[in-house]
């Protein structure tokens, strides 16, 4: 039950945590569509957090249609539409993109030298790719 | 003022130990269904408060209701809804743990067998033995459990994790979120050690100067104060709204702030001023909020 890990102290609320890695978790199908997932009070013990910060997190992430309440089965994951999945993750990589914007700015590091670098990283993550198949 | 769900109202309060005042016109409001972290410096009141709250100390001005009833009038009936753990044992240490539990029970409407038996196989307790022989820790979690037997609705813990080492302070902390599972139950602990509410309590009381200077969601809380990193060449002077502390650097300055304003973030980013908001953490907010 331990799939989800959480950092207390940190700055970011819990609630908002949990929304994250489960909406990534349905992102990259580690949760299959019609997948039940653990229950509020199962998150709750074995986070040892508050149940309500279980909830906040599932009602968000059902609002936003990742998951749906299922009659006696609890939350399930939410069938969804191609396109709209397909957008949510460029929305996820920009964010994650912006972040590291952000970082090399702060670093000093100019908009080329962060495209040769992609570019390099890219290359290097092909071959690595294809080692690994042969 | 007071609506159905308010559990605690508190106007005025004001106590003062001989020529010390503690408590200068508290007022507060804790709702049903809260579990609340009420943090405060040493010495900042936190017992004083709590005590006043449960009419074991004397107040000097002030009305405090619970349950919709004068405190110092509260019927035995809400009486028997409230459990408190106090700091210091003043249960009689002569009594065998069996017997002190004996004892206890006679004066409750209600009482959980079964809770009782659960919680003394969880922490190990030997209830042969008297208070007197129980390490603190030990004595500490009996006092947890004489709280919890009568199934109360409204518990004060006050700063219940203190004679515990960690093991024990993370099962007190799972009893808490299990009884934050009970419907309807209202929590209030103190503490100093902030990590110790950050899993379990949803708000945050801050007591500082005799009052309750700060009382919020942890949530929402985490979200507003942040810290506020902006990067620009020249010399410009930034008008930070809800600043609560600035530093000014050569290339920029970083500001803490009780509240961040997407609008003005947005606004700024117009002008060309990047500016990157830091989340804190809860123990950084709380030395912000009382500096």
């Amino acid at each position: 039950m331990d799939q989800f890990t959480i950092s207390p102290s940190s700055g970011m609320p819990i609630y908002k945590q949990l929304f994250d890695q489960i909406e990534r978790m349905v992102l990259n199908g580690y949760f299959a569509v019609g997948e039940q997932l653990p229950s509020v009070r199962q998150v709750a013990t074995s986070l040892e957090v508050n149940p309500m910060t279980v909830s906040k997190a599932y009602g968000l992430l059902e609002e936003r249609g990742y998951l749906t309440r299922l009659r006696g089965k609890g939350m399930v994951v939410a069938q969804r539409n191609e396109v709209v999945s397909q957008q949510e993750k460029f929305t996820m990589l920009n964010k994650m993109i912006a972040e590291l914007l952000s970082q090399a700015q702060q670093m000093g590091v100019n908009e080329n030298e962060i495209i040769a670098l992609v570019t390099a990283c890219t290359a290097k993550h092909r071959q690595n790719n294809s080692e690994n198949k042969e | 003022m007071s609506n159905t769900n308010t559990v605690i109202s508190v106007k005025g309060l004001t106590k003062a130990y001989k020529k010390e005042q503690v408590l200068k016109s508290l007022d507060w409001q804790v709702s049903q269904g809260d579990i609340v972290g009420l943090l405060g410096k040493n010495g900042a009141g936190k017992s004083t408060l709590i005590k006043s709250l449960l009419n074991i100390t004397d107040i000097d001005s002030g009305t405090i209701t619970i349950f919709d009833q004068a405190h110092q009038q509260l019927s035995a009936a809400s009486k028997g809804r409230i459990g408190y753990v106090p700091q210091e044992n003043d249960e009689i240490s002569w009594l065998s743990v069996d017997d002190l539990i004996k004892f206890r029970k006679q004066f409750y409407y209600q009482w959980s067998d079964d809770k009782v038996t659960e919680l003394i196989a969880c922490w190990n307790i030997d209830s042969k033995k008297t208070l007197a022989e129980l390490s603190p820790g030990q004595v500490q979690r009996v006092l947890i459990i004489l709280a919890l037997a009568p199934m109360p609705d409204l518990i004060f813990f006050d700063e219940p994790a203190a004679a515990l080492d960690p093991g024990a302070r993370r099962e007190f902390l799972k009893e808490i979120v299990s009884l934050a599972s009970t419907e309807n139950i209202t929590i209030i602990f103190s503490t100093h050690i902030v990590s110790d509410l950050e899993r379990v309590a949803n708000k945050v009381a801050i007591l500082e100067q005799g009052k309750i200077c700060y009382f919020d969601d942890l949530d929402t809380t985490k979200e507003n104060v942040v810290q506020l990193t902006m990067r620009h060449r020249e010399e410009v002077n930034i008008d930070v709204p809800n600043v609560l502390r600035c530093k000014k650097y050569h290339q920029g300055q970083s500001c803490i702030v009780s509240k961040v304003e997407h609008n003005w973030l947005a606004q700024m980013k117009k002008q060309g001023i990047e500016i990157s908001v830091n989340p804190m953490g809860l123990e950084d907010i709380f030395l912000e909020l009382t500096a």
